[in-house]
């Protein structure tokens, strides 16, 4: 427990500067958030690229939770949806559902080139399609995978800050 | 005649005549006469408590009926306490037992004849007056309690053994009570109560410790105190659910009653400044009994020996109660012992109101659903409306917290305690806290336990096709569910009603004036700063949470309202399999308890054939023993087998040794009685 605080105080921060907030148009809903955004990831198919770098966007490093963005346990407690990977056939209806159980007003995420257009998935046989067209989707963020930085950028959008 | 003798007579003639009529009464309309007796048995004896606590007497002695001793009974106010509380049990459990033993084949001319012989008997414990009369009845309530446990042993192999376990304790307990009053009566002029009083102050302190320690031994096994409530887990689940109500709602208060009888009436233990240690085992016992009966209540899913474990926990409290009284009494501040006592006997008369009704919607859930672990039930809410609502209130009275009946009688008990500090010495300087403590934790523990209870077993979704198919319990179990549910309401509405007479009963008991003053809907604590209005904090409560409910409603009608799906993680649809279980919801309190408990626990893996990294089957088993037994008892009963088996070689099954024993013997004795005349 002591080296863990020694560890924690020799470390001291390690998050990168900060920038100036994104410019670019973000979805209209986003003002409603008041620079607070709850945030549910779902996993609709993905070959968990996207995932290890949206583990780095809210990690230490990039830390996304500054600018007010914060990942929650349930649909119920968020305000927008991140999603990764294709849809597939599993995961539409559940994805759908999803959609559903989070309280308006709320965003869509897409996640990565799969979420946006099936990536290098497009056409196989267990691929319902892109995010695109199960779920209206408000912002897309681009890469194969996107890097962190592009991700707390796009989140960034989202809280306003 | 007064009317106690008059409504006494009446409880025991009706008590008698329905036995008769158990036998002799046609099957159809058998248990409707039985019911309705001991109802007006019950309710007879009640009246004849009522009026015995509040100042009135009786004595009838009948000095040819027992050879040797005769009978000698007596009503006081003590007593009283416990007649009416016996009396109020068998008037609910009286009505309930006509549907139940009806549905459960329990109609038959046996039972039917030994249920109202074994609620006689539980009524005439507390007035009997004379050794012989007390030993008499509490042998019979014994026997008659055995036969009703092992009813339905038939249908069950468990009830056999939990029979066996009983009937060797009680047995044993009852040997104790035997030594003790023997040596008591032997140092008095006879065997009646009053003898024994003028007798008591010029007992040693040695003798007076043996006999206290004695008859507390077989009246502790009685109320199954901890080390000798093996017998409670076992024989409550396994009696029908009338008998478990009738035995844990009024017979175990007799084990109380034979403590405090003894005690504080025949050795005057409270004016004794050398019987500071009775009370301080008293105490003591009390409290381990109490946290280790809710402990296991808590880790427990059988809902039966959930609530039996319970009685061990409650029982416990009074005697936290009975103990501090005595060392109080004993250090010379009475008031505040007065205060101790009124706690315990009004948590007494808490405790007979709702286990009564826990049991009997414990055995409603049986007879709708033939299940008792907690995680087989649930959904009841649906099919059982009143039976539901019937164990909540129960549930809730059981909690220690506001509204609940026990809240009035703990907050009492916590009072004395905490007030106890400055007064005593050393001893009580170190225990009293600790008391504070056991009494603080249980109630924590009980509220954990009664959730469960009440959340996993009757609410959500049902676990198994039983208790989707369970349908309301008949009228007759609904009205005696209904009488207990009635008194949990009004003992924690109005306890000011009944506190004014359990308070001068508990004054009278350790000698000093009522400890409590009753302010209109205020009790207010006579020696030390506090007052209490519970109809008011029911109230205030009642107005809080209707404010908050309206506060939400406002805030929420703001917004449209949207339909939403029930959030099922999204594959749907949910299933009982998805619920919490009784298992689960106790497993962190088993953790925290674990050095305690040490629950045995067991996963097994098995892989498939073709690759270790497959899993084909995972089973996993949790068994938590009761540790007391397992070191106490079973050391014994291995002892005792390997007794038994070495005797083996002393019995060939040859008529001619086992005459020869017998001589021998014969002559041994007559031999030592000729050397040591």
């Amino acid at each position: 427990m002591l080296g863990l605080w020694r560890k924690i105080r020799a470390t001291g921060r390690v998050a990168e500067p900060a920038t100036p907030p994104p410019s670019g148009d973000s979805p209209a809903a986003a003002t409603e958030f008041g620079g607070s955004v709850q945030i549910r990831h779902v996993d609709a198919g993905s070959c968990n690229g996207c995932e290890v770098e949206i583990g780095a966007a809210f990690g230490p490093v990039y830390d996304a939770d500054r600018y007010g963005a914060r990942l929650v346990a349930s649909p119920r407690h968020a305000d927008a949806l991140l999603v990764t990977g294709v849809v597939t056939r599993n995961m539409a209806e559940p994805l759908k559902r999803t959609f559903e159980a989070v309280p308006d007003p709320k965003l869509v995420v897409a996640v990565g080139d799969c979420a946006r257009n099936c990536g290098v998935f497009a056409g196989a046989y267990g691929v319902v399609g892109a995010v695109g067209d199960v779920l209206p989707v408000d912002l897309e963020i681009p890469g194969c995978p996107p890097r962190p930085e592009a991700i707390v950028d796009a989140l960034r959008k989202l809280t306003g800050r | 005649m007064n009317l106690v003798l008059v409504a006494l007579l009446t409880a025991g003639g009706v008590g008698a005549l329905s036995a008769v009529a158990g036998l002799l009464a046609p099957a159809r309309v058998r248990t409707a006469v039985v019911g309705v007796s001991i109802t007006v048995s019950g309710a007879a004896a009640a009246v004849a408590g009522v009026a015995a606590m509040t100042g009135q007497g009786a004595v009838v002695a009948l000095p040819d009926l027992l050879p040797l001793s005769g009978v000698l009974i007596t009503v006081d106010a003590l007593g009283g306490v416990f007649l009416a509380i016996t009396g109020g049990v068998a008037v609910a459990v009286g009505i309930y037992g006509i549907g139940y033993c009806r549905q459960h084949g329990l109609n038959g001319r046996g039972v039917q004849a030994v249920l109202p012989l074994f609620v006689t008997a539980m009524l005439l414990v507390p007035v009997a007056a004379s050794v012989g009369t007390l030993l008499l009845c509490w042998e019979l309530m014994a026997l008659t309690s055995l036969l009703l446990v092992v009813a339905e042993h038939r249908s069950r192999p468990a009830v056999a053994q939990a029979g066996r376990w009983y009937a060797v304790m009680t047995h044993l307990g009852m040997v104790a009570i035997l030594i003790g009053l023997l040596v008591f009566s032997a140092n008095a002029v006879d065997g009646s109560f009053p003898a024994l009083r003028d007798a008591a102050s010029g007992l040693s302190p040695t003798v007076a410790g043996l006999i206290f320690v004695a008859t507390g031994i077989g009246f502790g096994s009685k109320a199954g105190i901890v080390p000798l409530h093996a017998w409670l887990p076992r024989a409550h689940p396994e009696a029908p659910s009338n008998v478990s109500a009738l035995m844990s709602a009024a017979m175990v208060n007799l084990g109380v009653y034979g403590i405090v009888r003894v005690g504080f009436d025949l050795l005057g233990g409270a004016q004794d400044g050398a019987a500071t240690w009775w009370w301080l085992l008293v105490l003591t016992l009390g409290a381990v009994s109490a946290i280790y009966g809710i402990l296991q209540a808590a880790i427990g899913t059988n809902l039966k020996r959930l609530l039996g474990y319970s009685t061990t926990e409650n029982m416990g409290l009074v005697l936290v109660g009975v103990g501090a009284a005595g060392m109080f009494a004993t250090s010379g501040d009475l008031p505040l012992a007065g205060l101790a006592m009124a706690a315990a006997l009004l948590h007494l008369v808490n405790h007979a109101a709702f286990k009564t009704l826990l049991f009997q919607s414990a055995g409603s859930v049986l007879a709708a659903t033939g299940r008792r672990d907690l995680d087989d039930l649930g959904g009841l809410r649906a099919g059982m409306p009143a039976t539901t609502a019937a164990f909540g209130l129960g549930a809730l009275a059981a909690s220690a917290l506001p509204p609940g009946a026990a809240f009035v009688s703990e907050w009492l008990l916590l009072q004395a305690l905490t007030h106890g500090l400055p007064t005593a010495g050393a001893s009580a300087a170190i225990v009293m806290p600790l008391a504070v403590a056991a009494v603080a934790l249980t109630a924590g523990l009980a509220v954990a336990t009664f959730v469960k209870a009440f959340g996993i077993g009757f609410l959500a979704r049902p676990r198994s096709p039983e208790a989707a198919r369970a349908a309301e319990s008949p009228p007759s179990m609904l009205t005696g569910m209904g009488i207990a549910a009635a008194a949990c309401v009004g003992l924690a509405l109005l306890p000011t009603l009944v506190l004014p007479t359990i308070g001068a009963v508990a004054g009278a008991i350790v000698g000093s004036t009522d400890p409590l003053q009753i302010d209109g809907m205020t009790i207010r604590l006579v020696g030390v700063a506090g007052s209490l209005s519970p109809l008011m904090l029911t109230i205030a409560l009642m107005i809080g949470l209707a404010a908050t409910l309206a506060g939400v409603r406002v805030l929420a009608t703001r917004r449209a309202a949207r339909a939403a799906r029930l959030w099922d993680c999204g594959a749907g649809p949910l299933s009982a399999r998805m619920e919490y279980t009784a298992t689960s919801f106790a497993e962190p309190l088993q953790r925290v308890f674990d050095d305690v408990l040490q629950a045995e626990q067991d996963v097994d893996v098995t892989h498939a054939r073709e690759s270790s990294y497959l899993v084909q089957t995972i089973e996993y088993r949790r068994r938590v023993p009761d540790r007391i037994e397992r070191r106490l008892y079973e050391p014994v009963l291995a002892a005792m087998a390997a007794w038994g088996r070495a005797g083996r070689a002393l019995a060939p099954g040859s008529v001619h040794r086992y005459l020869g024993y017998g001589f021998y013997a014969l002559c041994g004795l007559l031999i030592l009685l000729v050397v040591t005349r």
